[in-house]
């Protein structure tokens, strides 16, 4: 298990260094990063005190190594906006995400686990049919379009649930809703995947002939064995959930690190832009190996080749 | 190869057809038009919106929808600044579009030629070249886009290109999975032999295969591009006014949803109806590319009316190889009803010498009281598009407790598919449509599910083939020996274990009770096979089916397995039937022995006496072309011909084709399994003639 863990996170470690290195060069690189950091109306005065203030005149192997340092601290510099330290702000912003995040994948999971099953459990039944085309529409939906649209009808037509916030139950039913719909679909669909081959493996035929009953077969045999390509996609589908949690938070107001990216984008806020970007990559980091850690646990080859 | 070469062909025509084949599905050319209705309007958007899309006419804010009393510019409405909502969505689908297709087509050339490069090479280009793929989709693309978008600024050209980039990925691992399971194939070896240069072979051999599932992705992909491009406009960072996108679009509604939810609403319909028409045509195109999938959907849906039949639907192919025929030889388009489910009588022929009551095994003999099992013509079709097909003809046998029943018979000639109907597990596909299973006197076939449950395990018990497979790889084996006592006896989890363990003594699994807590593929095939074998006796089944219990495993393994199954026969009273092709098999294990040939039984009888002295010819061609010492210094022979496909059995005596005693008769008259001697019992006209020979 540690052997597995730790090969894992070697190489998951890579993609970590890109995002560390492209954050940095796309910063140099192209151009006056003072015109990255500083609003546009910055005058010269500025920019050359911002300059020295930052090392950005010293050799570039020198920044690269104050860069690296600063990183390793996690401090990302100031906030342009609020002059607060960049990465507390990411830090206070990271909780509201991650709980969005959970709860969402946590409902897709499961939902998609039961309706996926049941399409499978008979291939190209009517239940199969709209399942199949219920998901594949979802899956392909704009989520900021359903997220509006959700807004007119529940918030300002109906007044049931409020347009913005965080406060109370009613608060997350649209932001849950929204970012669910697509992992949900594409899920759907891989459940059902799975479930069809599985179900029809030599070994489920050997427990109906043991006199097992189908909620048995369907739960106890095969929804194990179709855990694993599902759980590679719902892997996925957790990194892909950032995507949607920009746009969610955007249209929502929730207070997350999505909300925090787009905004330090149209304000220019570099600073916390970056450390919005490098924590995120080390979330995602952290994801995989908990997707990884979890195929080894619901699959006894992979604990093994992990030993071997 | 049969199969591969079929289904090349197959591609083939696919391709040359397949504006045929959308037009045949209603879902798939309804989605085809949208698309092609959205491209029109985004080539002549411009001519028939003109600059009303972006024009202000403060004379006419806020018109809602399908007001035409200022003609049909205003259809769907106005926003704020009077632009009509239908004009700015024409020009708008021409920019969604200026994005979505080159992002699509750059990734597209660039991944599947660089995954067909690196798939073909292999080696240090592959692994490089997965790394990368790895890289750029561990991280989410918006995240991507939102940082290069910061640092250059947003516009179509870099959408573009940074949509490219994040896709690249998901061609270069379809085309590299592809090309390398080329490279293994003989003919790309053969183009690399005689020296082909290797873009050569990649563009004339790789590419060809690979191209029909790279366009699959790229429609699919196709909506994530336009979702990823609507998603940038919308937050801001995307399309920029006075340019038009429909993300755009939906972000400007949103400033008037109270007012204009018009606004919001047509463009979010839009994206909505291209991206699903885009997925709609995605699955199509799998469907029709793929001909073995289609088939096997197609036959799930008839086989979903199967009486009694459940769920698990593995390939009747995998089984028994002559069924698996129509699976390559099938025309996928032909969808034929398989309802018209024809009495496998009525196309039989001209079969009127069965007598009634249907072929007895035993010939003359009534079932003795210590028959356990009877099996009184049984029938069973596999339905296929093409109509059913008749893989179990009216077969009977009988066996006692303690006896074993060796069915015999080549791949294809339906024994499994036999044993499968009897102990209840035939595939959706597949469907009972006449005859009895008698287990003590009740039929099996009469009983619901739960009562069929019950009796599975202690009344029929069955062991597989490939004890690999039929084990479940992530339980314990524990867990799964267990199981028969946690269902039928109710038992706790601890005494299931208990059982479990004493069981695997039982079959001779050495250190028992550690070894409850390893898996299956911790364990040898042999021991393999006892683990499935005890999971089969755990309950003392009346009837046991071996289906070749055997056929995976090395010689001296497959004769402990026999000792072992003879063993628990004799110590639990039970009647075996053993599938076998094996004649020594059958010879060595077996009491009695029923040999069938293209779905019927054709002789029946003691072993020794059947094998001395056989009373069919299909037996005596059989036995003839085993090496044996009687036959030494002669030649060996083999029957002539193949055995007919499971579709076209020959009208009269399935056999004749085949058969050295054939006359005239055999084509008109099907022989009836009749007796032929004291227990013995043939499906030849002329089975008295070699009785009495």
């Amino acid at each position: 298990m540690l052997t597995l863990l730790r090969r894992r996170a070697v190489s998951s470690v890579v993609p970590l260094l890109v995002v560390v290195l492209g954050v940095f060069f796309l910063a140099r690189l192209t151009g006056d990063p003072a015109n990255l950091y500083l609003p546009l109306s910055a005058t010269p005065e500025m920019r050359a005190e911002f300059a020295a203030r930052n090392g950005l005149d010293d050799p570039l192997i020198t920044q690269f190594g104050d860069y690296l340092a600063q990183v390793v601290h996690l401090d990302f510099g100031e906030s342009l906006r609020t002059a607060q330290p960049a990465g507390e702000a990411v830090l206070r912003a990271f909780p509201a995400t991650l709980q969005l995040a959970g709860w969402t994948m946590l409902l897709a999971i499961v939902g998609a686990v039961v309706i996926g099953s049941l399409a499978a459990y008979r291939p190209n039944s009517a239940t199969d049919r709209i399942a199949s085309f219920l998901s594949s529409t979802a899956a392909s939906v704009p989520d900021f379009w359903i997220a509006i649209m959700g807004v007119l009808v529940f918030a300002v037509t109906l007044g049931w649930l409020p347009t913005s916030g965080t406060s109370g139950a009613a608060a997350w039913v649209l932001p849950v809703a929204t970012l669910l719909i697509r992992p949900f679909g594409v899920l759907v669909q891989v459940v059902r995947g799975a479930m069809v081959s599985a179900l029809s493996a030599p070994y489920v035929k050997v427990a109906r002939a043991k006199g097992a009953s189908e909620f048995r077969v369907v739960f106890g045999h095969a929804l194990r064995n179709a855990a694993a390509p599902a759980l590679t996609v719902a892997g996925d589908l957790a990194v892909g959930l950032v995507n949607g949690a920009v746009v969610v938070e955007t249209i929502f107001g929730w207070p997350g690190i999505g909300k925090l990216m787009i905004d330090s984008v149209l304000q220019r806020d570099f600073a916390v832009l970056q450390a919005a970007v490098l924590l995120t990559a080390l979330a995602i980091f952290a994801l995989n190996i908990l997707v990884d850690l979890s195929h080894a646990l619901l699959d006894p080859r992979v604990r093994q080749r992990a030993a071997a | 190869m049969l199969q591969k070469a079929t289904s090349e062909a197959g591609a083939t025509t696919v391709r040359r057809r397949w504006y045929a084949l959308l037009l045949r599905d209603r879902f798939a050319s309804a989605a085809a038009l949208v698309l092609v209705l959205v491209a029109l309007c985004a080539v002549l958007g411009p001519l028939l919106a003109g600059d009303l899309a972006t024009r202000q006419n403060l004379r006419a804010p806020g018109r809602p929808p399908f007001s035409l009393d200022h003609g049909w510019a205003f259809v769907l409405g106005s926003d704020s600044l009077g632009r009509p909502v239908a004009a700015r969505l024409l020009t708008a689908a021409g920019t969604t579009l200026a994005v979505a297709v080159p992002a699509v087509l750059c990734s597209l050339v660039i991944g599947s030629v660089w995954g067909m490069w690196a798939g073909y090479h292999g080696g240090w280009r592959e692994n490089v070249s997965l790394r990368v793929a790895d890289v750029i989709l561990s991280f989410p693309s918006l995240l991507l886009a939102v940082v290069v978008l910061y640092v250059f600024s947003p516009s179509a050209a870099s959408i573009v290109l940074v949509l490219a980039v994040a896709r690249i990925p998901v061609y270069l691992r379809t085309a590299r999975a592809e090309a390398a399971e080329l490279r293994s194939r003989l003919f790309v070896d053969a183009a690399r032999t005689f020296g082909t240069g290797g873009w050569a072979t990649i563009r004339r051999h790789v590419a060809p295969s690979v191209l029909p599932t790279l366009l699959t992705v790229a429609a699919l992909d196709f909506c994530f591009v336009m979702l990823a491009e609507s998603s940038l406009s919308f937050l801001g960072i995307g399309i920029q006014p006075p340019d038009v996108s429909w993300g755009l679009m939906v972000a400007q509604g949103r400033q008037e949803l109270q007012s204009a939810w018009w606004i919001a609403l047509f463009p979010g319909l839009a994206i909505v109806l291209t991206t699903v028409s885009a997925t709609v045509l995605a699955s199509w195109a799998r469907m029709t590319t793929d001909p073995g999938q289609r088939w096997r959907e197609g036959v799930r849906r008839s086989g979903r009316r199967a009486r009694g039949a459940r769920g698990a639907s593995a390939d009747p192919a995998t089984r028994d190889g002559a069924v698996a025929e129509p699976d390559t030889t099938a025309d996928p388009d032909t969808t034929a009803d398989p309802d018209t489910t024809a009495d496998p009588d009525t196309t039989a022929g001209p079969d009127t010498t069965a007598a009634p009551g249907g072929s007895r095994p035993t010939g003359t003999e009534p079932p003795t009281p210590a028959d356990v099992l009877v099996v009184d013509d049984l029938s069973v079709d596999v339905h296929t598009p093409a109509g059913p097909v008749h893989v179990v003809r009216r077969v009977g046998f009988s066996v006692r407790s303690g006896e074993t029943l060796a069915l015999l018979g080549e791949s294809g000639c339906g024994k499994s598919m036999t044993a499968h109907a009897v102990a209840g597990l035939l595939d959706p596909v597949a469907e009972v449509v006449g005859g009895q299973v008698r287990l003590d006197g009740e039929d099996l076939l009469g009983l619901g599910a739960r009562a069929r449950r019950r009796l599975a395990g202690p009344g029929v018990a069955m062991v597989f083939q490939d004890a690999l497979s039929a084990l479940n790889p992530v339980l314990t084996v524990g867990t799964q020996l267990a199981e028969p006592f946690r269902i039928h006896e109710g038992l706790s989890r601890r005494a299931a274990r208990a059982r479990a363990v004493e069981l695997m003594e039982r079959v001779g699994i050495p250190e028992a009770r550690s070894r409850a807590d390893a898996y299956p593929h911790q364990f040898s095939g042999g021991m393999r096979q006892r683990l499935l074998i005890a999971t089969a006796v755990a309950l003392r089944p009346r009837v046991l089916i071996a289906d070749e219990p055997t056929t995976a495993l090395d010689v001296t393994v497959q004769a402990q397995i026999m000792d072992l199954l003879r063993e628990l026969r004799g110590e639990q009273r039970t009647a075996l039937v053993l599938i076998t092709h094996d004649l020594g098999l059958a010879a060595e294990h077996a009491d009695r022995v029923a040999v069938m040939y293209a779905g019927t039984v054709v002789e029946t009888g003691p072993v020794a006496e059947v094998f001395g002295k056989p009373h069919h010819p299909y037996t005596r061609g059989l036995l003839a072309s085993v090496p044996a010492e009687q036959h030494r210094g002669s030649r060996l022979s083999s029957i002539p011909g193949s055995p007919p496909d499971p579709g076209a059995v020959p009208a009269g005596c399935a056999f004749r084709t085949r058969c050295p005693m054939a006359r005239e008769r055999c084509a008109t008259h099907r022989p009836a399994l009749t007796g032929t001697g004291a227990g013995r019992a043939a499906a030849c006209h002329f089975g008295k003639e070699l009785a009495d020979a």
